[in-house]
């Protein structure tokens, strides 16, 4: 039946502002300022969900993000849904569809609801027992199992919405705006410390903030209107900056903070477009200062979950705060004085308090007084042993307390509610500060761990600390910051408070029962279903680590992480194996606090912006001309240019003959390229590379290839003597930013007693490679001034050329065996220049060609890829690379290495061409080689590192590495593929031109 | 003669921000150690170079950023012509300081892409992709910091009062920038 039970305008709820919403398929109002929760209570709606494991009816149970419970989707089918929403947070606004989870038909008939009555059957480790055998029955299980796991429904569209990241950096980060988080951020700021305040509320001020009453009192104002004036003031600060909707999503080591600030989710979906709806704040803190507060302790007893159970302190808030009954025949159940703090604020408002059932038994406090006044019955000593209602509750059994607490006594006697405030004390929120690397300690006096160990320049004040009276964390919080932030008086030094409340508690962490405990179901976590049985079966059944209680049981392993029941498990594994709580320890608190979107951890780095791309100066003209790109590194390198519909292969043909034949052309600007200059230049290439460079000649070309200090090969290319002490040397693209930053690192460290100096020209020149037997024609025509003659510009040199006034460099250089230029251009030129060697070259039909072609050319030559044909285990032993080796030099990177016991072994695996029987046949890169098909196990003896069809040469050829290879020359191999094998024949890797007449020609 | 192609071709303007190419303009990288290279770069160019980690100095022409120990850059302050990329300056300095064997002198003119930045929401836009605390940097003409914004190093140049220099590597600019502008509409 649908109730209005708003009794009371509050200052967060605006009235004058109805918003309409749906919930499980019907409409609903609520007001602006109303969460999910206080709007459906408004509604006299409880149940809002199933539980995981049994599907019992389960309604709202708290009024923060502790809530177990009420979690729904949000917007279900649509792009924006969202599962494991907890309603107690959510804001509503106009057009919010929310449904319930883990239920179906409906949250009100649940077909799961069989397993409550199955329950018996479903004991803690039910599916670790059950599903274990036959072992061939797994299949069918896990379809099953999969299907009834989880909660809710992941989105299967892209989310529309945009998130973003924003890095902060303070002087001093607050987490929580309750009063003590205020204090601290006003007098931190107030003293100069720039200052982030960072509250997971829409509103500040925590729960002081409704504490509207004459028990509570600073300097004679009640505490909510001191606390206003205070909010109002900070406000003001300049230095101070307040962000509301923001939640602390993990706090790391050295106070580096993430936190979540939420900017649209309150706002109707069409006020959403083009806005951000969340940032992942990065926040670095010199200071932090942890306000987090306390969760109030649910009470554990047989049937603690019915709808209609809540907190006792959210009963006060939706009434102080949202002005919200949750029922009209309240009941309220409690082991300390927190409860009548909750009675007096429904008796202000006029909501009936049927009675206070009190586990204390000799109790005596001002709030008690007040609270008797008004005619409530208060049952001293007594416990819960048992509620009923299905769906929501409507009556509780009571029964007397022994003095010792083990258990009940006299009779049961019945009390008819809808509604039932449950307070078992608070726990400190120290998730966050053991997050940092925190140690807690164990408080005997009223059970509770607080921070004892801070591992960064950080404190915990308020009830966070354990400070739960309001006279505690005023004066405490003052003395904590006085030292904290090193200054010497506060505006809060003389205050004067007032507060009614009796610190007494009688903390029993699993009250009796008239029946034994495997008759009963007294929840722990609510959300998984673990009951108390559950956590003393698993005690029973050897586990004493809560890390393994906690895994059996599936405590607190929930989207709310265990925050209500943890300390109860704990408590009762501490009972019931006899240890103390102290020495049992906590399980880990891990990040995040609450659940965070994917999108908000990933932020704008989807789409585009998933990964850098680089570009070459001349990547417009690849895309005009239709290449097809391939990533290399983070570059966007031209692959190759289908023409007429050409697939891969086609086009590779066509490309790799015309290089051949007449002219190719090939943007190589990727390539790294670091300018050497300094005295010692020729001495640190000597230690950096295998072979000599002393007596390179200026205006020479080398070939160099660049060991790890193991002996292998890292890196290679061409450098270039640009002068005495300058060179210019170029690597893989892949390997120029490690090259350089290893260089760097050897002169830094290894040998800064030379006198060298590199820096980077990888982007300042553009690369453009004109290759074949008419590309001294082409590069003629493009630079005029140059005499190309092979007696005054032999393969291997180098000479600086201007065209126009831009000077140049020029090399004739080669990876593709064919005789070859590279012009090297300021990269802004370089399109320039690009578009008149294609001019120049239209006459030699110049074709240009992308990396498949330049791989194809190089593999006819036998020319390496470092990382293709390489892979951090060859030697250029290994490659057959001796002759690059110097053995006259003192040293060089990794030369002690090559002559260790493995690096010597003759049946390393060595570089060698595999030329297939079938000359159609082309081998797939990365498939196994062996020599006998009938051997046990088979013996495999390496791999395919490159492989092609050479249109040059008509025939498949291929480059692998296999044991011993160097020795197997003209020896039959097999490449067994999945449904065949294929005959190979092991030959020299140089296919083409062994002579280099091509080169020279 | 050659046509030139810079990457960024509009100038873009947002509240609070505008974001241009400042081209052509000469950049050098010098390395060296000794103290002779210090004076010697000082008497070249009229300008002492900045021994203080992350600070810059200025003369008519030129400016000078500390990059490390013993590396700065040296930019034009006027642009210069666009057909022709022979630098006095730098001519200049290989015969004073390379010929000299004193350090060495780079051009990397094209190895860096030059963005001016204008207005008060520099600092915004760069913290949506940059770790680094630009609280103290912000507010002290001449600072220079190398970081990173969204995973892409940068060298940014605190000109004067909301008017940044920010320098990226050529091949990176595009994406950056289009990151910065998609970054700068929501800002």
């Amino acid at each position: 039946m649908i109730k209005n039970l708003r009794v009371k305008s509050s200052k967060l709820v605006d009235e004058t502002y109805r918003i309409s919403f749906k919930f499980n398929g019907s409409t609903y109002y609520g007001f602006k300022g109303d969460t999910l929760a206080s709007a459906l209570l408004a509604n006299n709606i409880h149940l809002v969900g199933r539980s995981f494991k049994y599907h019992r009816p389960r309604g709202i149970m708290t009024a923060g993000s502790e809530e177990p419970n009420a979690i729904v989707q949000l917007h279900n089918g649509t792009s924006r849904t969202e599962p494991n929403v907890r309603a107690t947070e959510m804001e509503i606004y106009e057009g919010l569809v929310a449904s319930s989870q883990n239920c179906w038909p409906s949250v009100k008939f649940d077909i799961g609801g069989i397993n409550n009555f199955l329950s018996p059957l479903l004991p803690a480790g039910f599916y670790y027992k059950t599903f274990m055998w036959p072992a061939s029955f797994w299949g069918k299980y896990e379809y099953f199992i999969r299907k009834s796991a989880g909660l809710g429904k992941s989105p299967n569209v892209p989310d529309p919405d945009i998130y973003e990241h924003k890095y902060i950096h303070c002087d001093v980060l607050v987490i929580g705006a309750g009063i003590s988080g205020i204090i601290a951020a006003k007098t931190a700021a107030k003293n100069g410390f720039r200052t982030l305040l960072v509250e997971e509320k829409s509103y500040l001020g925590g729960s002081t903030i409704y504490q509207d009453s004459e028990f509570f009192k600073i300097n004679n104002q009640n505490s909510a209107s001191w606390l206003e004036k205070e909010i109002n003031e900070i406000k003001k600060i300049e230095n101070l900056e307040i962000k509301t909707r923001t939640s602390v999503a993990a706090f790391h080591g050295y106070n580096f903070l993430l936190a979540r600030e939420n900017l649209t989710d309150h706002l109707p979906l069409e006020q959403r477009e083009n806005k951000t709806r969340q940032k992942l704040l990065k926040i670095r803190a010199k200071k932090v200062i942890t306000a987090t507060g306390s969760i109030e302790r649910p009470l554990i007893f047989d049937n603690n979950d019915r709808p209609g159970i809540l907190l006792s302190s959210a009963i006060k808030k939706y009434a102080d705060l949202f002005g919200v009954a949750c029922g009209e025949k309240n009941i309220l159940f409690t082991n300390n004085d927190s409860a009548y703090e909750t009675a007096i604020s429904l008796i202000q408002k006029g909501i009936k308090v049927q009675a206070i059932i009190d586990n204390r038994e000799e109790i005596d406090s001002k709030l008690i007084k007040e609270t008797e006044k008004n005619n409530i019955k208060i049952y001293k000593g007594y416990t819960i042993v048992d509620t009923s209602g299905y769906k929501r509750i409507n009556s509780i059994s009571i029964m007397k307390l022994s003095k010792d607490g083990q258990k009940v006594i006299g009779s049961k006697e019945n009390i008819s509610c809808d509604n039932l405030g449950i307070s078992g004390g608070w726990t400190p929120a120290v998730h966050l500060f053991t997050q940092s690397g925190g140690k807690l300690k164990f408080r005997d006096d009223d059970q509770v761990f607080i921070p004892n160990s801070y591992p960064s320049n950080q404190i915990s004040i308020g009830s966070c600390r354990g400070d739960f009276t309001l006279d505690e964390i005023l004066i405490n919080a003052t003395k904590l910051l006085k030292d904290f932030l090193n200054i010497k008086k506060t505006e809060y030094e003389n205050i004067e408070i007032y507060s009614a409340f009796n610190k007494s508690k009688r903390n029993i962490w699993l009250l009796p029962s008239n029946k034994i405990l495997g008759k009963t179901k007294s929840f722990i976590d609510f959300q998984n279903d673990a009951t108390a049985k559950d956590i003393k079966l698993a005690l029973r059944e050897g586990f004493r680590s809560i890390e393994h209680v906690k895994r059996y049981t599936t405590t607190g392993m929930g989207t709310d992480q265990g925050k209500l029941g943890n300390m109860h498990a704990l408590g009762i594994i501490s009972e019931t194996a006899s240890s103390k709580m102290g020495e049992l320890g906590t399980t880990t608190f891990r990040p995040p606090y609450t659940p965070l979107a994917f999108g908000t951890i990933v932020g704008r780095n989807v789409g585009k912006y998933f990964d850098i791309t680089r570009k070459t100066p001349i990547h417009e003209w690849h895309v005009e001309n239709k290449a097809e790109f391939e990533n290399v590194g983070q570059w966007k390198r031209a692959w190759y240019y289908p023409q007429n519909g050409e697939n891969m292969h086609e086009a590779v043909q066509r490309e790799s003959k015309a290089a051949r034949d007449s002219a190719g052309i090939l943007d190589a600007s990727t390539l790294g390229k670091i300018d050497i200059q300094g005295t010692d230049a020729s001495e640190f290439l000597n230690r950096v590379y295998t072979n000599a460079w002393s007596k390179l000649e200026i205006g020479k070309c080398r070939y160099g290839l660049m060991l790890n200090e193991d002996g292998m090969v890292y890196d290679d290319g061409v450098t270039t003597r640009l002068d005495e002490n300058h060179y210019i040397m170029t690597t893989t693209t892949g390997g120029a930013a490690t090259v350089l930053g290893k260089l760097e690192d050897y002169l830094q460290t290894e040998w800064p007693g030379l006198d060298v100096y590199l820096t980077s020209v990888t982007d300042h020149y553009a690369t453009i490679s004109v290759c074949g037997p008419n590309s001294k024609k082409i590069i003629q025509k493009v630079i005029p001034e140059i005499d190309l003659s092979d007696k005054d510009f032999p393969h291997m040199s180098f000479k600086n050329s201007k065209i126009g006034k831009v000077k140049c460099r020029v090399m004739r250089i080669s990876f593709t065996g064919e005789q070859s230029y590279e012009i090297n251009i300021q990269a802004n030129y370089a399109k320039s220049v690009w578009d008149n060697c294609m001019e120049a070259g239209k006459e030699f039909n110049i074709t240009p060609y992308g990396t498949e072609t330049m791989h194809l050319l190089r593999a006819e030559k036998g020319f390496i890829i470092a990382g293709q044909d390489t892979d951090a285990t060859m030697t250029p032993i290994d490659l057959q690379m001796d002759w690059i080796v110097s053995k006259k030099k003192f040293d060089f990177i990794g030369k002690r290495s090559l002559y260790r016991s493995d690096t010597i072994r003759e049946d390393r695996k060595q570089l060698v061409g595999l030329i297939t029987d079938n000359p159609e046949e082309i081998l797939e890169e990365g498939a196994q080689i062996v020599a006998d098909m009938n051997k046990t196990p088979i013996e495999m003896l390496g791999h395919v590192t490159s492989s092609y069809f050479s249109p040059n040469l008509k025939k498949s050829i291929a480059l692998g590495v296999v044991k011993g290879g160097k020795n197997m020359m003209g020896q039959k191999l097999i490449i067994p593929m999945e449904k065949k094998q294929i005959n190979v024949t092991v030959t020299d890797p140089v296919f083409l031109d062994k002579e280099n007449k091509r080169l020279n020609a | 003669m050659l046509n030139y192609s810079n990457v960024i071709e509009n100038d873009k303007s947002y509240p609070g921000l505008q974001m241009r190419e400042i081209k052509p303009v000469m950049k050098l990288i010098i390395r060296g150690k000794k103290r002779q290279f210090l004076s010697a770069v000082g008497k070249s160019l009229n300008l002492l170079l900045p021994n203080e980690a992350n600070t810059s100095s200025r003369s008519d022409q030129l400016t000078a950023l500390w990059l490390s120990p013993d590396e700065w850059m040296i930019f034009s302050n006027e642009i210069l012509k666009s057909d022709d990329n022979n630098y006095d300056v730098e001519k200049l300095l290989n015969k004073n300081i390379c010929k000299t064997n004193l350090g060495a002198v780079t051009d990397v003119t094209d190895q860096f892409v030059l963005i001016n930045l204008k207005g008060d929401k520099i600092f915004d836009l760069f913290e949506t992709g940059s770790p680094f605390n630009f609280n103290d940097f912000k507010s002290k003409k001449g600072l220079v910091t190398q970081t990173i914004l969204t995973k892409i190093d940068i060298i940014v140049h605190n000109q004067d009062i909301n008017n940044v220099n920010l320098f990226v590597r050529r091949s990176f600019s595009d994406h950056l920038f289009s990151w910065m502008n998609d970054s700068a509409s929501r800002l």
